[in-house]
């Protein structure tokens, strides 16, 4: 059986919004280029130096949930949507990425697995930084270090901010039939 | 012996003995001194609420000893249990660093010793010990790892019975438990806490609960749980 989940329209992405999560101050991400300018001209060149752009097609994969993570990937330009799934597929749709946003950073850090699955929404532009540079940069570079600091504590805002609205924007729904 | 609430109060994390056993405390020698100063050690007793959902960070709050469970409130009262704190974790963690407020609410659900750090005192240390900032990191990417978690339950399973069968799986699975033909596990919550976790009422978790027992699939004794048919549970939890 298939079970197709009914959202509030106004918790998802559609075409012509810039930004779905109509909540706080912060409810499209700072482009990652101006959260670095702050950090000294070699260290943003550092920066430029680790990162390899290509472009890739609508629809690729750049990770998937429970992959394990080897590196970041900050789109450039064009969008990603970002899901979790359940085993049997059903897919939930975490937030969409915009332009300027670094993926996978938690999971890199953490050296663990992806936790979301993240797959563009159009053709894009797509810089990867491999884990081993980053880490090395980050030790070479300790001012750049807060600002991922920074920026994770905002991807978990986003998080937080989902997990709230599917955990009270709900009515109780109907109990499914019992397995017999 | 003499103390609040009945703790052991750890004074200095310079001779804590469980230090090395928590991401976050594991620092080296110099932030630890630093950290040391800036921390202020306090005792809670079970039902104390440290920080509200909405408030203005004041600083971080390092569990110590003891459980804080996390949640979250809607305007009519309904409070959606996202996590139980460990000792270890360090709570209000995101909020004091971007300064946005509180994300969630933080209650003991047992006398606890926690260490409080203010905001500011914060950011300084951070900036000041980089080592400090890549526990930060840690911790922030296992929080995320957890609300990701958190979104697929709410999301992704529809029923009660889905989410309790998979809390039931998840909690066995710590301690060793998850090799375990038979895992056993010790209930912490009360059926109206475990319902504040799935998002559900009391009367369905004691009901689920009944059911569950009634089919031999679980069997309790007191607080504690032991998981019979651990396959069958696995299918309740995956909707076949």
């Amino acid at each position: 059986m298939t079970a197709i989940t009914v959202f509030q329209p106004m918790m998802l992405y559609s075409e012509g919004m810039e930004s779905a999560v109509p909540r706080g101050p912060l409810s499209y991400v700072e482009r990652p280029e101006r959260l670095f300018s702050e950090l000294s001209p070699d260290t943003l060149q550092a920066f430029n130096a680790i990162k390899s752009v290509s472009s890739c097609a609508r629809g690729t994969v750049l990770f998937h949930e429970g992959q394990p993570a080897r590196g970041i990937f900050i789109l450039c330009e064009g969008r990603a949507r970002l899901c979790v799934c359940s085993e049997s597929g059903k897919r939930m749709i975490l937030r969409v990425a915009g332009p300027g946003e670094i993926l996978g950073l938690s999971a890199v850090l953490a050296g663990s697995h992806h936790e979301i699955t993240a797959e563009l929404l159009e053709n894009a532009q797509v810089a990867v930084i491999k884990r081993k540079d980053l880490l090395q940069f980050l030790h070479e570079h300790r001012e750049a270090c807060l600002q991922v600091v920074n920026l994770l504590s905002q991807d978990l805002h986003v998080a937080y901010d989902r997990v709230r609205s599917l955990g009270l924007a709900r009515t109780r729904r109907p109990r499914a039939p019992r397995p017999q | 012996m003499l103390s609040p609430y009945g703790l052991d109060i750890i004074e200095s994390c310079l001779t804590c003995k469980t230090r090395s056993e928590h991401l976050f405390c594991d620092l080296p020698a110099a932030a630890l001194q630093t950290f040391e100063g800036i921390k202020y050690a306090t005792a809670y007793p079970k039902g104390a609420v440290l920080f509200v959902e909405g408030q203005a960070p004041r600083g971080i709050f390092v569990l110590c000893k003891g459980r804080v469970k996390m949640s979250i409130c809607a305007t009519d009262g309904k409070t959606l249990i996202v996590k139980i704190a460990e000792p270890g974790e360090v709570l209000g963690l995101s909020a004091t660093v971007s300064g946005k407020p509180y994300e969630l609410t933080a209650e003991t659900v047992d006398p606890c010793q926690v260490n409080f750090v203010k905001r500011e005192d914060f950011l300084r240390f951070l900036k000041e010990h980089s080592d400090a900032c890549f526990k930060v990191a840690e911790q922030l990417s296992e929080k995320y790892n957890n609300a990701c978690h958190e979104v697929r339950a709410l999301g992704l399973s529809h029923s009660a019975g889905e989410k309790l069968a998979r809390l039931l799986l998840e909690w066995s699975s710590k301690n060793g438990e998850a090799i375990k033909q038979e895992p056993r596990l010790k209930l912490a919550l009360t059926h109206e806490e475990i319902a504040q976790m799935i998002g559900t009422s009391r009367e369905t978790v004691t009901r689920l609960f009944a059911d569950l027992k009634k089919k031999q699939i679980i069997q309790t004794k007191g607080s504690t749980l032991l998981i019979r048919n651990k396959s069958a549970l696995k299918l309740i939890a995956a909707n076949n």
